[in-house]
């Protein structure tokens, strides 16, 4: 075997580490740890002379090994593997030490800190010796696509797609495609009519050869891994199966019924509807009440079941718009109407919003701010003499004056909530639920509509509930991602994967039963376990449970995280004696 | 007590002046600035929301606006140019029709055409009675003195009617304004403390110390408004309490105390009418941006009245009786329609107003600390 030489780098990260860490010093003492051949300090080492030092050193003086002591691993561990492919040394030969999240960001003592710098690197120091090349996988993608949901954002991302000549399969529940927006009249901000935006699309999707539309479908399980899935699908009671490498999930959202707020008793009032009815109300051309009257006043109750923490904390993110819209078209049906908005923010954030909410304040509506934590107004019936159907009583915050207000007509702005089969589907594709039942992205803000699960995105409002822009910016985003893939014609696996030794395997099955990723098989006929190297990601679960140890971890053998504990206290027994 | 949110009520508060108010969003930035809010006295923003939500009882029972004085800070800070300085004054309009019972006020500010009829009949009737009645033959030899001719002692009975019919109007209408914004609200003001709150009247009447306040960024307001005020006062109470003593056969010294208030009542006047006129006409600086109608015919028909007296009292040193008759006429015929439609029921009015809200403030303060004080008890 060949004989290991170390290089090892420690980061200053500016004043971060430096400020806390005497790193000149941890730098210079680390140097005489066994196999050790240079030790250096620097600026910034991500920076690229900081990644010319390692690729010069490695090469200068032969280096088989490399630890950075630096930020967290989540940060840069890629940028250094980079270096160490550029210098012709395998990326895997290498292991960073976090002497910025777990050891400058969170201490005070300086002198501590400085010891516990050379402890974590006595660890990485010791690990990295048993570190072996490990060589990356690639597996071709198959260029179909599954989008599950045929409104707004599936129908966006079907054509993007589609229109680059790749296979989409389109799946819809109902019997027709178009989602929530063939019930909606106009749009908001700029009163574009919704049935003249959606239906050319629905006919170029019905007249595009690549896309095969599956109506009154459901998935009934998922297989695979990205690039190659497969799925069984119900369509009327005939299942079919079908082959393709990504999947977007556009199933949208469902109404929040507004049954279970007391206040506005919306079961027993036959004038107090949803913001859906309404909408179909303006679709049909007439505002009229159940007695078929035109109604003279028009309350809006904003944020029904949303920001409240008996219902859903979250913002519905559409309402107060829509309610705004509805003033408008309220105001040129009924221009003697009054219309009143029992609000509790106005939230007018997007393109063209702020502008719309302007505009309606000059048409005079009436805002009334209510507490909508603690204080919900109140829906009454009205007496003969109060002239109106109804009254709501409500606490004004903006004055601090208790007030009425005559109704003959309340509008809910009912809340944005996630479809009731959310769950079971997320569970089928391998995507998780946030608190709020809604699809969880990879990560908020970098990575908005992928999924934990390669190849499967997120996209419109069963990730978060959206208007419509967003809904399209992030199925033609996911559109986008997914071509790039099939353009590119293969995906890189995940290399630090699980492999059986077969010989020491008992085919108890246990690690069958721990996967999250249902990437072990049993092979009856041999009696083991399989992993599927393309679904299995690492995760280490399968090792720690195998009772033989037959299971090993790539990257996080048992050798290999044995001598880093043993490195750390070594190191650490030693500082203490001294 | 729950209010019924009246939207109509806006469209009603146009004719005295209110506008913009929709602009407002409630950031308090008009409160912040104003260097008159006292705690639980928040104006503007407090009468801002009264408008827009159209809370009639909320707003009768709110005198905040006459403690206003109109520096024009909240219009110049306000992000959203809602002006609400001009919302004051608007409400200050609206507040004089809500305590006048006789619906005088109401008519004028509503109906333009009807403070215009009343301002023409009362002008004709008062030279048309000098036509009829006033002895011709008298005239070669007219000095204004009181004691000369029998007619000009119908005159001086008449100003003392008239003094007693307005002050009659004013004082039943402080009177409801008292009920409105006290006793309805129902402030339970300790009784001994209308006995104390008096001393502040006559000082606040005299010297409206607290409008210094808003004399900020070297503005000259208070002492406009105090020249203008104290010159319009002074004669206000020569004429009309002591015309007999005013309107004499002999002419003074120039050094006679008589003549030298005059003369300071009438310096007053001039200035201050000049410094309005020429402020409403350039419209730079807040305070005279918007101009009611109401607020040109109070400039034009107090300067009438001041010009004509400068030239009928110039006429009578010079010994010209014709002159001085015919101006003398002219006089009284705008000064009779001023008083009688002015002072009772329209701008003029705040001269009883803001004293006493001033009065009434001091009240409300006294009651809701008694209040604040009880509860505290109470907790305890």
């Amino acid at each position: 075997m060949e004989e290991t030489r170390i290089g090892l780098y420690v980061c200053w990260c500016g004043t971060n580490i430096a400020k806390m860490v005497d790193v000149e010093n941890v730098a210079k003492e680390m140097e005489s740890m066994p196999n050790v051949v240079v030790s250096k300090d620097y600026k910034y080492m991500c920076s690229d002379p900081g990644q010319d030092l390692i690729i010069k050193d490695i090469k200068e003086h032969n280096l088989n090994r490399v630890v950075v002591s630096a930020c967290s691993p989540r940060i840069h561990e890629l940028t250094f593997r980079k270096a160490l492919e550029n210098a012709g040394l395998n990326p895997y030969m290498f292991e960073m030490a976090n002497i910025r999240e777990h050891d400058s960001w969170v201490h005070t003592d300086r002198e501590e800190a400085t010891r516990k710098a050379k402890t974590l690197i006595a660890g990485a120091l010791n690990r990295v010796r048993w570190h072996e090349s490990l060589e990356k996988r690639t597996v071709d993608m198959n260029p179909a696509t599954l989008i599950i949901g045929g409104g707004i954002a599936g129908i966006s991302a079907a054509l993007e797609i589609a229109d680059s000549g790749k296979k989409v399969y389109l799946i819809e529940k109902s019997d027709k495609l178009g989602g929530h927006l063939l019930n909606v009249d106009l749009t908001y901000p700029y009163m574009y009519s919704a049935q003249e935006m959606i239906k050319p699309k629905i006919d170029r999707i019905e007249n595009n050869p690549d896309i095969d539309i599956f109506l009154n479908t459901q998935i009934e399980d998922l297989t695979g891994y990205v690039g190659n899935f497969q799925t069984k699908i119900s369509q009327d009671g005939a299942e079919k199966e079908l082959k393709f490498g990504s999947i977007i999930v556009a199933t949208g959202l469902r109404a929040f019924n507004p049954d279970s707020i007391k206040d506005y008793d919306y079961a027993n009032f036959p004038n107090v509807i949803t913001s859906v009815e309404f909408e179909a109300m303006l679709k049909s051309g007439k505002i009229l009440t159940k007695e078929g009257k035109e109604p003279k006043n028009i309350s809006i109750i904003h944020c029904v079941g949303s920001r409240n923490h008996d219902y859903h904390e979250y913002c519905s993110r559409t309402c107060c718009m829509t309610a705004l819209k509805y003033s408008n078209q309220i105001r040129s049906a009924l221009p003697d109407s009054h219309i009143y908005h029992a609000y509790a923010d106005m939230r007018a954030f997007g393109k063209g919003c702020e502008e719309l909410y302007t505009k309606t304040s000059g048409k005079d509506v009436i805002f009334l701010m209510y507490d909508q934590k603690n204080d919900l107004p109140k829906i009454k019936k009205a007496s003969v003499k109060d002239k109106c159907e109804m009254l709501i009583e409500l606490n004004e915050k903006l004055s601090g004056e208790s007030v009425e207000v005559a109704a003959d007509m309340v509008i809910l702005m009912v809340a944005m909530e996630s479809n009731d089969n959310a769950k079971t589907l997320g569970q089928t594709v391998g995507v998780s639920l946030c608190g709020n039942e809604f699809y969880i992205e990879k990560h908020p803000k970098l990575d908005p509509v992928a999924t934990t699960t390669d190849g499967v995105y997120v996209v419109g409002s069963c990730q978060s509930p959206k208007d419509i822009p967003d809904s399209v910016s992030q199925a033609r985003a996911a559109a986008a991602r997914i071509l790039a893939k099939i353009n590119y014609g293969t995906v890189e696996v995940e290399v630090t994967t699980a492999v059986v030794n077969e010989e020491l395997c008992c085919g108890c099955q246990t690690c069958v039963c721990v996967c999250p990723y249902t990437a072990i098989s049993y092979d009856e006929e041999k009696n083991v376990s399989v992993v599927n190297e393309v679904l299995c990601k690492g995760c280490g679960t399968c090792g720690s449970a195998c009772p033989t140890g037959a299971i090993k971890c790539r990257h996080y053998t048992d050798q290999q995280i044995l001598s880093q504990i043993e490195g750390l206290l070594s190191k650490s027994l030693e500082l203490q004696e001294v | 007590m729950i209010q019924r949110v009246n939207p109509d009520l806006k469209k009603y508060l146009v004719k005295y002046g209110v506008q913009d108010w929709n602009e407002c969003f409630h950031c308090g930035n008009c409160t912040a600035i104003c260097p008159l809010t006292d705690q639980g006295f928040l104006f503007p923003r407090k009468a801002i929301r009264q408008v827009q939500m159209g809370l009639k009882t909320s707003l009768a029972s709110n005198f905040d606006p006459w403690l206003c004085y109109y520096c024009g800070e909240c219009s110049e800070t306000c992000p959203r140019d809602a002006n609400p300085g001009e919302l004051m004054m608007s409400l200050r309009r609206y507040l004089t029709s809500v305590y006048d019972w006789t619906g005088f006020s109401k008519l004028f500010y509503t109906k333009k055409i009807w403070e215009f009829l009343t301002i023409i009949i009362l002008f004709i009737l008062v030279i048309a009675s000098f036509v009829v009645w006033f002895p011709k033959e008298q005239i070669a030899n007219f000095t204004t003195y009181i004691g000369d001719h029998s007619f000009l002692k119908v005159i001086e009975a008449g100003d003392l009617i008239m003094a007693a019919v307005v002050a009659f109007v004013l004082i039943s209408n402080i009177f409801r304004m008292w009920y409105l914004t006290i006793l309805k609200p129902k402030y339970k003001v300790p009784f001994i403390e209308y006995f104390r709150g008096i001393y502040v009247l006559p000082g606040v009447f005299a010297s409206q110390i607290s409008f210094r306040k808003c004399d900020t960024d070297g503005r000259l307001y208070w002492v406009n408004h105090l020249l203008l005020m104290t010159g319009y006062t002074l004669m206000f109470i020569l004429v009309v309490v002591f015309l007999p003593k005013f309107q004499v056969s002999e002419v003074y010294n120039w050094y006679h105390w008589q003549r030298l208030l005059g003369y300071y009542a009438t310096f007053g006047l001039l200035f201050g009418l000049s410094a309005m006129f020429i402020g409403r006409w350039r419209k730079k600086s807040e305070k005279f941006k918007f101009s009611h109608l109401s607020d040109w015919l109070f400039i034009i028909m107090l300067f009438l009245t001041t010009l004509t007296g400068i030239l009928v009292h110039i006429f009578r040193l010079a010994d010209m009786p014709y002159a001085t008759y015919y101006l003398y006429i002219i006089h009284l015929a705008v000064l009779v329609p001023m008083i009688c439609v002015e002072v009772p029921f329209s701008k003029w009015s705040h001269l009883a107003y803001r004293p006493f809200s001033i009065y009434f403030y001091y009240l409300k303060k006294a009651a809701l600390s008694k209040q604040h004080k009880s509860k505290l008890a109470a907790a305890a």
